[in-house]
C-alpha cells in the first residue's frame, strides 16, 4: 500500500475523531468570559456539539481568548498555551483581540493577539452572543475536520516570529518548550 | 456621633485647614497643608475615623503638583471624610501613613507604580500590576498615551489601508 495514502487517511481519521470531542480550556482573560456560561449550560447547551470545559491546560485543546489582554494576562496565556498539548486550537473572542476594540489607545492592552499566538478564527463582537459563539465553534469544528486548524504547526514553523513579537511588549519571557 | 458641622469644628480646632466643606450629606473635604496631614491622620484614626478606604492621587500638571487624597470612614460617625493635600510634583515626595494603617502600603504601592510618588519610610515600592515597566508613570498627565501605543504596538491593516489617527 501506499506509504503516503497510509498516512493521509490516518491524518483524516485523526481529524475526524479531534472534531467530534473538542476540550475547551476554562480560562477567562476578559469580560467576555460572562456569555459563556449560557453557552456552555442548559441554555445553549455546547455539550451537544461535542465541546466541553476542562480544568487545566495540559486536558485541554481549546484555547478561547475570551476579551481584552492586558500585557500582564498576554505572558500567562502564552505560558498556557505552551503547556497545552498538540493538536491545540486559538480561538480570539470579542472585538478587542482582533484590533483592541474598546482598549484601542491603552497602554497596556496589545492590539492584534495573532502577532502573539496563531489564531485559528476569530468571532467579532463586543461581546458576541452565544448563538455567534456556537456558529463560531460549529466552523472551528468543520476547520478542524479539513485539516485547516494548523495553528500549533505555524507557531512551530514561525517560532522567532512570534517569540519577537512576544518579546517586544513583555521584555523576558520565560520558556517551556 | 458627631454630625458634620461638629467634625469640621473639631478639625478646625486642633489644624489649620486651608478649605473645609461638606460636599454632601455624610461626606467632608478638608484641604490641609502636608506637614499637618499625617498627624491628622492619627488624629483622626483616635477620634473613630479607623477605617482608610483608599488614598488617590491626581496629577495638577499645569499647577506643577499631585494632590494626596484619604478617604477616612468612621463606622461611630458614618461620615467620609477626604483629607486633601498638595506635594510639589517635582521631586514628589510624601510621608508614608503605613505606621498609622499597615495597609497604607499597598495604596502607596500603587501610587508610586502609576504617578511616581516616593513615599518616605515605605520600603516595598515595587511593582504591583505593572510588568517590566520602562517608561514614565502611565497614569501622569505627561505620559502620552497615544504616542506610546504607536511606538509599541502595530495597528491592524484593513484591506492594505494603513490606519490613521
Amino acid at each position: 500500500m501506499n506509504n503516503n495514502f497510509v498516512k493521509g487517511s490516518w491524518q483524516e481519521i485523526l481529524d475526524w475523531a479531534q472534531n467530534k470531542s473538542i476540550n475547551m480550556l476554562h480560562y477567562c482573560t476578559g469580560c467576555g468570559a460572562i456569555e459563556l456560561p449560557p453557552t456552555m449550560t442548559s441554555r445553549y447547551d455546547m455539550s451537544r456539539f461535542g465541546i466541553g470545559p476542562a480544568a487545566t491546560p495540559r486536558q485541554a485543546d481549546l484555547l478561547l481568548v475570551t476579551g481584552y489582554l492586558s500585557t500582564k494576562t498576554l505572558r500567562r496565556l502564552i505560558y498556557t498555551y505552551e503547556q497545552m498539548q498538540a493538536p491545540k486550537f486559538v480561538v480570539g473572542f470579542g472585538s478587542c483581540t482582533i484590533n483592541g476594540g474598546m482598549y484601542w489607545d491603552s497602554y497596556n492592552t496589545i492590539k492584534q493577539l495573532d502577532k502573539y499566538l496563531p489564531v485559528e478564527m476569530y468571532i467579532a463582537g463586543c461581546m458576541p452572543r452565544p448563538e455567534a459563539i456556537l456558529d463560531g465553534l460549529l466552523k472551528l469544528k468543520k476547520m478542524i475536520n479539513n485539516g485547516e486548524a494548523d495553528g500549533y504547526k505555524r507557531y512551530q514553523d514561525n517560532l522567532e516570529f512570534y517569540h519577537q513579537n512576544q518579546e517586544a511588549v513583555l521584555g523576558e519571557v520565560q520558556r517551556t518548550q | 456621633m458627631r454630625n458634620e458641622k461638629e467634625l469640621l469644628q473639631l478639625i478646625n480646632a486642633h489644624f489649620n485647614p486651608e478649605a473645609m466643606e461638606i460636599q454632601r450629606e455624610q461626606n467632608l473635604s478638608v484641604k490641609l497643608k502636608k506637614e499637618e496631614l499625617i498627624q491628622a491622620l492619627s488624629f483622626l484614626k483616635s477620634h473613630s475615623y479607623r477605617h482608610l478606604s483608599t488614598i488617590s492621587c491626581v496629577d495638577w500638571l499645569e499647577e506643577e503638583e499631585f494632590e494626596l487624597v484619604y478617604h477616612l470612614f468612621s463606622y461611630d460617625d458614618l461620615v467620609n471624610i477626604s483629607l486633601k493635600t498638595r506635594i510639589a510634583r517635582e521631586p514628589g515626595v510624601f510621608q508614608t501613613a503605613k505606621e498609622i494603617w499597615p495597609v497604607a502600603e499597598f495604596y502607596e504601592r500603587d501610587i508610586h507604580e502609576f504617578f511616581g510618588v516616593e513615599f518616605k519610610g515605605n520600603d516595598n515600592l515595587e511593582e504591583m500590576i505593572l510588568e517590566n515597566w520602562q517608561h514614565l508613570p502611565p497614569m501622569r498627565k505627561d505620559f502620552d498615551t497615544r504616542e506610546f501605543v504607536n511606538d509599541q504596538y502595530e495597528w491592524r491593516d484593513y484591506n492594505g489601508q494603513k490606519h490613521t489617527d
